[in-house]
């Protein structure tokens, strides 16, 4: 599953990064499974929301292999 | 009432921006305008080239819409605009447009406010700081949250 990622995230991880994931596969798992493949991007992660399209989605959310999940670390503003 | 909310990848001309503003303006007392410059300095005094804001496709216009549209449903104006860049903006050049017009002054001298104060921190940019020593994202500072948070 490719996962697109902004900011901070971006640039310890890549714009894009493919990932292993079951299916089904909730946020929140997707979330730790990104988290123990880059430590160094765990702190961010855990502050950052999760959207599909232009919807934010909860840990909850389960994500089918179709859908691109973007992580969205706490925003700088203008 | 009229909002305007754009997301610039080019250079940011703010002269063009004000006759806009004007233009829309006719029939008003009033246009406050605010113009934000990329800061060669950052907050810890290092040098600083370039401001790089990194943007959602769709959430980052969606953040400047919602702010200017509050903006005009909170205070007397009668237009609003707001004009964003993103990309990498040299220090020294425009990063933002804020202006509003109303028929008596004070309206729109507090809706540029307001637009400034929700769009230091909660505009959808990540932004970093790029200089001689690498480069530092930024978030919103104390201060900045304060000022947002006058606004209730």
């Amino acid at each position: 599953m490719r996962i697109l990622l902004h900011g901070r995230l971006a640039d310890g991880v890549g714009r894009q990064v493919d990932v292993d994931a079951p299916d089904p596969c909730s946020v929140g798992e997707l979330r730790r499974l990104l988290a123990r493949s880059y430590p160094g991007a765990a702190e961010t992660l855990d502050r950052s929301r999760a959207c599909i399209g232009s919807a934010l989605v909860g840990d909850d959310f389960v994500v089918t292999p179709a859908e691109q999940v973007e992580f969205l670390p706490p925003v700088s503003g203008g | 009432m009229s909002v305007v909310a754009l997301l610039e990848p080019q250079a940011l001309d703010p002269q063009l921006e004000l006759a806009e503003l004007t233009e829309a303006a006719r029939g008003d007392g009033a246009i406050i305008t605010f113009i934000g410059l990329a800061r060669p300095e950052s907050k810890g005094g290092d040098a600083v080239d370039a401001v790089v804001l990194d943007h959602h496709d769709t959430l980052t216009r969606q953040s400047l819409e919602d702010i200017a549209v509050a903006c005009g449903e909170r205070f007397d104006v009668s237009h609003v605009r707001v004009v964003h860049r993103c990309g990498t903006v040299p220090a020294g050049e425009p990063i933002v447009f804020a202006g509003a017009a109303s028929i008596h002054r004070r309206a729109a001298f507090e809706a540029v406010d307001y637009l400034m104060d929700r769009l230091k921190t909660e505009a959808v940019f990540w932004k970093r700081e790029v200089g001689d020593g690498g480069s530092n994202w930024v978030e919103p500072t104390e201060a900045d949250l304060a000022d947002r948070d006058r606004w209730g």
